[in-house]
């Protein structure tokens, strides 16, 4: 079946969602699609039950709001449960393949989001070691707590609100492990006190975590994971850190989950599978490149392609409903004064980019591995394989070390491992580019194929 | 509440639950065996991107757990080799 619609726009968290409303509004006949059953995004995550009670999410409300209002606009379709596998540019418009059919559209909206970005250590592909993510989704989106002993680590914000979610709804956090130093913003000070909403949140979760009496290490990182007789996780290595992670000392903690986070991977994979120009931000992520108007860079020019949110960098939610709104409004033609908006968009940028210095990941963490570890998950090739065809055979980028040991090739594509054989093989921004490209965005049976006729 | 049964054992879930959801509820943590070494894997992104928590749903292997959701009187088994 065929889907023709005058703006499509792919993710309904906050930038998906704030851009199909914009867009609605300016007159344009719009279509919100979403791989999920409910709207949201990883951020507005909700159990879909309303007798639930969604206090486990910060700014629930605001985000309530703009679902209702999107639901409630009779100019937007939403289509949930939609996955895209594959997208490209047919006679000037650009087709989105999904399991029922394709959509058609000259004006698209990108807004994928991102996801936790993990990196490899001994035992981290244990059962019980997942990312701060995966936490935060059971939590948020299940009603779920991840386990009996939990620890949070890794680096950045996002550890704060996991761990005090998980605290205040009743789970046990027996460790907060947080790379950085503990007073590592302070030279940022200043732009920070320029968004108190911000810094409110961030201590009100610290005072949740101060009165369940949480432990909270910095300059710390979990370095090994421990299965007990059931394969299960039964205790973790936690190393006391220097700025360059080399490990001065260690001490373990006993858990069945650790929710491991060092901040988060854009999805660019429709992006990349139409060609757009990307590049590498300053925290070392593939993003998508975009003009004031928030529109990425065609080699179709014809094509009105915008991309908002985390996949033009890694920003949070105010940042991205910002990028969402100036999205929704160029695509749809219109002539508003976009001057407030962008003044907002640039007050969210700066917070964003002083995050990202501070809690910034250094090249060290590859000290962790042993020949053992594994790094890429799907198809299990661990260090040692990567170390071999490098130093044996001149793999020095991803797509040769791929070929020889099958790292990236699996089921998920390389989205877990992709970044961090870049940074093993020290690859320039021109292989990270490459090393992020899908043509198929999911994997699909032949069957689906063949019955679209692809075959 | 719903009742599916993981490994042959009857569980319950609540309404609109992810299947991986509803196992860590009942402390149930692998879903599959890894291919190659015969590993055990579990739920890890929680948001259908690694495909780690694979796991076979009313006889259909390669399901994500995570993303989909439990129905009433659905079989899961944990999988085998993916």
């Amino acid at each position: 079946m065929e889907h023709r619609h005058q703006v499509i726009v792919i993710g309904g968290g906050p930038a998906g969602l704030n851009a199909a409303k914009y867009a609605a509004n300016a007159g344009c006949e719009v279509a919100l699609l979403d791989s999920a059953p409910r709207l949201g995004g990883q951020y507005w995550r909700h159990t879909g039950i309303e007798s639930d009670d969604q206090s486990r999410h910060h700014n629930f409300d605001q985000g309530s709001l703009l679902m209702d209002a999107v639901i409630a606009n009779p100019r937007i379709t939403i289509y949930p449960n939609t996955t895209i596998w594959s997208a490209s540019v047919i006679n000037g418009e650009v087709v989105l393949r999904c399991q029922d059919g394709a959509f058609i559209t000259s004006r698209l909206i990108l807004a994928t989001g991102a996801y936790d970005r993990s990196l490899p250590f001994p035992g981290w592909d244990i059962p019980g070691v997942m990312t701060a993510g995966a936490a935060q989704s059971l939590l948020k989106g299940q009603g779920v707590i991840a386990g009996k002993r939990i620890v949070v680590a890794g680096s950045g914000p996002f550890l704060l609100p996991v761990a005090s979610g998980i605290t205040s709804h009743g789970g046990k956090v027996v460790g907060v492990i947080e790379a950085a130093g503990r007073f590592a913003w302070l030279p940022e000070i200043l732009t920070l006190l320029q968004n108190p909403a911000k810094i409110s949140e961030g201590l009100g979760y610290i005072l949740t975590l101060r009165k369940a009496k949480v432990e909270m290490g910095f300059k710390q990182a979990v370095v090994a994971a421990h299965a007990g007789s059931d394969g299960l996780l039964e205790s973790i290595t936690v190393a006391n850190i220097d700025a360059e992670f080399h490990t001065t000392s260690t001490y373990s903690i006993k858990c069945d989950v650790a929710a491991i986070g060092w901040g988060f991977t854009p999805d660019t994979s429709v992006a990349g599978a139409l060609g757009l120009k990307e590049e590498v931000a300053v925290d070392g992520s593939v993003v998508v490149a975009v003009d004031e108007n928030q529109r990425a860079s065609s080699a179709h020019s014809e094509l009105h392609i915008f991309a908002a949110g985390e996949i033009t960098g890694i920003g949070g939610s105010g940042l991205s409903l910002a990028e969402g709104a100036i999205a929704g409004l160029a695509a749809a033609g219109s002539r508003s004064n976009l001057r407030e908006l962008k003044k907002l968009r640039r007050k969210a940028k700066r917070f964003a980019l002083t995050l990202q210095r501070v809690y910034s990941i250094p090249e060290g963490w590859q000290r962790w591995l042993t020949p053992e570890t594994i790094i890429c998950r799907c198809e299990e090739v661990n260090y040692g394989a990567i170390q071999d065809v490098s130093e044996k055979f001149g793999a020095d980028d991803a797509r040769s070390a791929k070929l020889m040991t099958r790292c990236g090739m699996g089921m998920c594509q390389g989205r877990i491992c992709s970044r961090n054989v870049a940074d093993l093989l020290n690859s320039p921004d021109s292989d990270r580019i490459k090393g992020v490209y899908r043509p198929i965005i999911t994997p699909i049976t032949l069957g689906e194929l063949a019955r679209d006729g692809l075959l | 509440m719903i009742t599916f049964t993981f490994n042959g054992v009857e569980l319950t879930a609540r309404e609109g639950q992810s299947v991986a959801a509803a196992l860590i509820a009942h402390n149930e943590r692998i879903s599959r065996l890894t291919r190659i070494s015969g590993k055990p894997r579990g739920i890890f992104c929680g948001i259908g991107v690694c495909f780690d928590c694979l796991i076979i749903i009313d006889g259909k292997p390669n399901q994500r757990s995570c993303i989909t959701e439990v129905k009433e009187g659905m079989v899961v088994v944990a999988q085998d080799g993916a």
